[in-house]
């Protein structure tokens, strides 16, 4: 008998007041004790609410509308509260997405573990602590963060400590919804370890929710993938890899591929660079015509309370922006990169050093000065939910720069901002410029913010994350529009990124940055294909590679 | 690049259809009616509202009589003559009643509006503040904030003897801005920092085009609330004044009914609509404009904000 | 420790501009409250010069440096002489205080603590239950027991419970015949004369816990720790309390902090309805006597009041905190 069986499940969202959507549409699968099972889909694909249904933590708006769901042969909607609540224990367990808000800011990580042994009464008084510091030693974390509260330690213990708590139930089941999700690439990737050997040792049954299917594909010896609540898919990982079935498989494979490869190729990015679309509406000005240069830039913070010691975000970074380049600036959150972006935009002054733009001196711009900067230097800015003003529409938001900087006004201003949509690809353009932003997919809301970046007319673009985001099916779009505005307005393109794979796509050169300094620069290709630091290795080492584990394990396969 | 005529009558480019000043604020103020209205709470407190501004509005048309004439029968009860029977020194009390609505309905509107005005003027500037200067804004808002209030407020009307309602609404007024400004400078502060009043930024606006029409209109829920939150009070405020009889005790008010009311011993003679009613009334205005601020809310959610459809 | 000398810093600092506030007040204002109350005291007799040099500290004459005035002010704040009243002649203002504040710090300390312990009880329950009646009944009567003015609960309460049924006395703090000591029957015929307004203050001040309660908890019951609690099968009392409740606490510890001033306001009209010999009643009196020293002796005691309570507030917040420890 498996461990878990689900048939026809489906789960249903009703919020007040709005049309009720099926999240989860007729389900059907079997978990055999013991396997580790990755589900696998997009944003909205339903792929939490079913791990939400399947350890029965769904609440509303969101209502299991039928089917069943058999837990080692009981009907786990059949249980009541308190049946439900003596089952967590040795039954199934959770570890939540962004393990950062998972533990109570005001209890410490003895506190967590002294209430789940209290409830369920499975570990004597006297062996409480033992048996915790135990827990915490699986998940590689010492007794001593018993004492401390959450707000004390990083995202990544926050997220170890959850573990913990829930191997500390003892369960036959363990579902992890995105458990790296908001963390680092490098501690996601210790992170996922942790819990591959954990599954490995112990032995219990896993699912592992993700949108990245490169992570589950690494870790799992079975993949189901989700697309708009219907499981397309549910195959050996091996078979995923090998021999995608659907065409939704397809895409999502599609986009992973191992940037140290001689050519690297996406589906709409091919690898020479070769237009994806027929040329655009061209512009008077030629290419960019001025660099940008950075010398020997610092940006000290202080301390976020008087006596804390001061912060150092970038520390004597120097670098040419040449006309008409594409340079990728490339490290982990913290790393300095996006305090550059603020410095070269003349948002926030570097502490010292000098930033020049042609005969502008950046770093001495008054804020009444910027107005010029930002004729010639624009941004695309990391989220576009939060980058459009909800209240104006889309028309509003590209016709202030078209006036501000090109001085056309009037109609005149409107065909320009029509013009700047055909340009990003939002057609058909008299609709799209009537929406407000709500109105509007997240890729769409990126290509207006590009448009408005490209309505001064400007010779740089610096993109923060433009991608980072979006669901990785709309990524490409977005990145192939990005290489192509570069090539028809030779405009100069400062790409901000933790991901290596887009950075060799969209950009001639590459700077790595660590703790605010620059470790490695030179050309993209060369120096994801031959890294010589070694913080830039380590970088490469922690992207999921599937082609490297199906290579590796040879002909049989699966073993994890 | 070619010079264009100076106004191009293209066809395949229509002007952009007007939806600037006056037009557009009055569909923005649709719409937000229409969100708040959908509220069921909202709903009851508009109606009661609305009740309360109409009869403040056609008081001489509603009531029978003057609310000052004195020569009825004194200490009377309910009559066909007199619905709600008489005070003790002879007026009618159901048009004092009426008349009554005028004085709270005025110092609400007029004394939340100027507070809110005084909350959003100071709220906006603070969330710009950044050094010590903050700091001192901060340390007045707080102090404003834990001084008793209305113990304040009696000891400014003691000084400005029987000043009127200019003198409440201005009491009111000192004593009511701190809450909303600290409200909306939190609320300036965490959209500033917004991509979008960024992008604002590169776009090439103005610092006051960027206040004003990017920070600002994204307030409106919280403006509206600090608004109807300040109206409240004030409401309250002026009935404990004129109650003490600390406004003008010869306005006829609410609280000064009840001033009257306590005065001449309504409780003995029997008289428990003289204290039960204008209460009523208080009350009743105030819960209508708590609960239209529970529709308020549903503003600030962008989603809930629909356009004409897609 | 850092965080509670910042807060006692801070206390300070506000006590010092409550202070120059009540110094300012009465120099703002129109007229010469100052020469007011030395002719409305020379109608008792001869004023004695320390008296009028006294008055004038307090409430300013046109003589001298403002400096001068101001800290001859600030040494009679310290040594708390703020003159004599003229409503209760020959009496000090600093008696007459004494005598009202250990009435309304009683009644009114312990009844807003009450109310707040109560309401967040039931706003707790609320956001529990949230959708039951047990949610409703209490959010709908809070939201309009908390529009109710103070003194018309009062009035209310002294017409029916007190006049028409006769079960509780309806005006102030002992029977007339009893003289204050600590015996058990005058505590316990002044505890029976405290029941209304008591009353009253909760009543009118539960609504306002009970909302603030539910709404932030309601927030909580949202967050990830309190999923992840019920994921590991805590006893739904501890998920309640020790997680959703506990977090929400905090806000609306600082929400009661914010609004005591506005209870305390409102408890003054209600000892006003209720003739409680406690700082409102004082205050209504000098008000109408425009007894102007007794009046601002008794504004700076319920500011200093508030003002400490708010500073035991944040103590507390800070031992409820550990993120302030840090």
């Amino acid at each position: 008998m498996s461990l878990l069986d689900v048939k026809n499940l489906s789960v249903v969202y009703e919020p007040r007041g709005a049309e009720p959507t099926m999240a989860v549409k007729d389900a059907s699968f079997r978990i055999e004790e013991g396997e580790f099972v990755g589900l696998v889909g997009e944003s909205g694909s339903g792929k939490s609410t079913l791990g939400f249904a399947l350890t029965r933590l769904a609440k509303p708006p969101a209502r299991i509308a039928g089917g069943r769901i058999l837990f080692d042969g009981t009907d786990v909607a059949a249980l009541d509260s308190e049946q439900l609540r003596r089952q967590r224990h040795g039954g199934f367990a959770m570890v939540l997405q962004s393990g950062m808000n998972a533990l109570n800011p005001v209890r410490t990580v003895g506190h967590h573990f002294a209430d789940i042994f209290a409830a369920h009464g499975h570990v004597p008084r006297q062996r409480r602590r033992s048996r915790a510091v135990e827990l915490l030693e699986k998940v590689e974390l010492t007794g001593a963060v018993l004492d401390r509260y959450p707000g004390e330690l990083s995202g990544g213990m926050r997220q170890r400590v959850s573990i913990a708590l829930a191997l500390s139930l003892e369960p036959r089941l363990m579902v992890f919804d995105e458990p790296t999700t908001a963390l680092d690439v490098m501690v996601q990737h210790a992170v996922m370890r942790t819990i591959r050997e954990l599954q490995e040792r112990e032995g219990f049954t896993a699912v592992l929710i993700s949108h990245d299917l490169g992570v589950v594909l690494e870790s799992t010896a079975r993949v189901m993938v989700m697309k708009d609540g219907v499981i397309v898919e549910d195959a050996p990982s091996r078979e995923i890899f090998e021999r995608p079935q659907h065409a939704y498989t397809r895409t999502l494979l599609g986009h992973y591929a191992d940037p140290r490869a001689e050519v690297v190729e996406l589906p709409g990015l091919p690898a020479d660079g070769r237009r994806t679309a027929p040329a655009g509406g061209g512009r008077g000005r030629a290419a960019a015509q001025a660099a940008i240069v950075v010398e020997d830039v610092s940006r000290v913070y202080p301390g976020r309370r008087r006596g804390d010691t001061p912060v150092a975000a970038v520390r004597e970074v120097s670098f040419r922006l040449e006309p008409g380049q594409s340079m990728a600036l490339v490290g982990q959150s913290g790393s300095g990169k996006s305090t550059l972006a603020k410095l070269i935009t003349g948002v926030e002054q570097p502490s010292s050093g000098t930033i020049s733009f042609g005969d502008l001196r950046v770093d001495r711009l008054r804020r009444r000065k910027l107005h010029k900067l930002h004729a010639d230097v624009q941004m695309v800015f990391q989220d576009p939910y939060a980058a459009l003003n909800p209240l104006h529409t889309v028309e509003y938001a590209l016709t202030r720069p078209v006036v501000n900087f090109t001085g056309r006004s009037g109609a005149d201003a409107r065909r320009r901002v029509l013009e700047l949509l055909e340009i990003v690809g939002l057609t058909p353009v008299e609709q799209f410029a009537a929406r407000l932003p709500h109105e509007l997919s997240g890729g769409q809301r990126q290509r207006v913010v590009i448009a408005r970046a490209l309505a001064a007319d400007p010779q740089v673009l610096i993109a923060d994350e433009p991608v980072s985001m979006l669901d990785v099916s709309l990524r490409a779009g977005v990145l192939a529009l990005l290489r192509d505005l570069r090539e028809d307005f030779g405009v100069s393109l400062l790409y901000i990124t933790h991901d290596l794979l887009s950075a060799r796509m969209v950009t001639d050169r590459i700077m790595v940055l660590h703790e605010g300094r620059v470790v490695e620069s030179g050309p993209t290709a060369q120096v994801l294909r031959f890294p010589e630091h070694d913080y830039t290795t380590r970088l490469l080492d922690s992207l999921p590679q599937p082609a490297r584990r199906f290579a590796a394990a040879g002909s049989d396969g699966d073993a994890a | 690049m070619t010079s264009l005529p100076a106004n191009p009558p293209s066809p395949t480019v229509p002007a952009a259809p007007v939806r600037t000043g006056a037009l557009r604020a009055l569909q923005v103020f649709g719409r937000s009616f229409g969100t708040v209205w959908s509220n069921g709470k909202a709903r009851v407190g508009l109606v009661i509202l609305a009740v309360f501004v109409l009869v403040a509005i056609f008081a001489p048309v509603l009531a029978p009589y003057s609310p000052h004439a004195n020569d009825f029968t004194p200490d009377a009860g309910g009559s066909s003559a007199h619905l709600l029977g008489t005070t003790g020194a002879g007026e009618d009390v159901l048009s004092q009643l009426l008349y009554g609505a005028r004085v709270s309905i005025v110092v609400g509107f007029v004394a939340g509006g100027l507070s809110t005005l005084v909350a959003v003027a100071v709220g906006l500037s603070w969330g710009y503040l950044r050094n010590w200067l903050g700091e001192v804004v901060n340390f007045v808002v707080n102090l404003f904030l834990v001084v008793p209030g209305l113990p304040l407020m009696i000891i400014i009307a003691a000084y400005l003897q029987n000043g009127g309602l200019p003198v409440i609404v201005l009491v009111v007024v000192i004593t009511g801005w701190a809450w909303g400004a600290r409200v909306l400078r939190a609320q300036t502060q965490s959209l500033r920092s917004r991509d979008f009043v960024t992008a604002a930024l590169f776009s090439g606006e103005s610092a006051s085009r960027v206040v004003f029409r990017e920070i600002l209109p994204n307030m409106t829920s919280m403006i509206a609330g600090s608004f109807f939150g300040a109206a409240t009070a004030a409401v309250l405020a002026e009935s404990g004044l004129s109650f003490l009889g600390l406004g003008d005790p010869f306005t006829v008010s609410w609280g000064s009914m009840l001033y009257w009311a306590q005065n001449s011993n309504a409780l003995l003679t029997g008289q428990w609509v003289l204290l039960f009613a204008p209460g009523l009334c208080v009350a009743l205005l105030a819960t209508a404009m708590t609960l239209v601020n529970f529709g308020v809310d549903g503003l600030s959610n962008p989603r809930l904000r629909e356009g004409n459809g897609r | 420790m850092r965080y509670i000398l910042r807060k006692f810093g801070l206390l300070l600092l506000t006590l010092w501009a409550a202070v120059t506030l009540n110094y300012a007040l009465p120099r703002l204002m129109p007229g010469s409250p100052a020469d007011a109350a030395v002719a409305k005291l020379s109608q008792n007799g001869p004023v004695a010069p320390s008296t009028r040099a006294a008055i004038e500290a307090q409430l300013g004459v046109p003589t001298g440096s403002w400096w001068h005035q101001y800290t001859q002010y600030l040494d009679n704040v310290v040594h708390l002489r703020f003159g004599v009243s003229y409503t209760f002649f020959p009496q000090s203002v600093s008696s007459m205080v004494g005598q009202a504040l250990p009435w309304t710090l009683v009644m009114v300390g312990l009844v807003t603590v009450l109310a707040f312990v109560v309401g967040s009880l039931i706003g707790v329950a609320a956001a529990w239950r949230r959708g039951t009646w047990l949610d409703s009944l209490p959010t709908l009567s809070g939201a309009f027991l908390a529009a109710f003015p103070y003194f018309w609960t009062a009035l209310l309460l002294v017409f029916f419970v007190g006049y028409v049924f006769g079960w509780f006395p309806t005006s102030g703090a002992y029977s007339a015949d009893a003289v204050p000591n600590l015996s058990f029957g005058f505590v316990g015929d002044s505890l029976y004369h405290a029941v209304l307004p008591a009353l009253t203050i909760l009543i009118t001040s539960l609504g306002g816990w009970i909302l603030g309660m539910r709404n932030t908890m309601i927030g909580t019951i949202g967050e990830d720790y309190v999923t992840f609690a019920e994921a590991n099968g805590l006893r739904g009392r501890t998920v309640a309390l020790r997680y959703a409740a506990r977090n929400a606490l905090l806000p609306n510890l600082t929400g009661f902090g914010m609004a005591l001033g506005g209870v305390v306001g409102g408890s003054l009209l209600v000892e006003q309805v209720f003739n409680y010999p406690g700082v409102g009643h004082l205050l209504y009196s000098a008000v109408t006597n425009h007894d102007y020293p007794l009046m601002q002796a008794l504004f700076l005691m319920i500011t200093v009041c508030v003002l400490v309570a708010n500073f035991i507030v944040d103590v507390l917040y800070g031992v409820l905190d550990p993120r302030t420890r840090r």
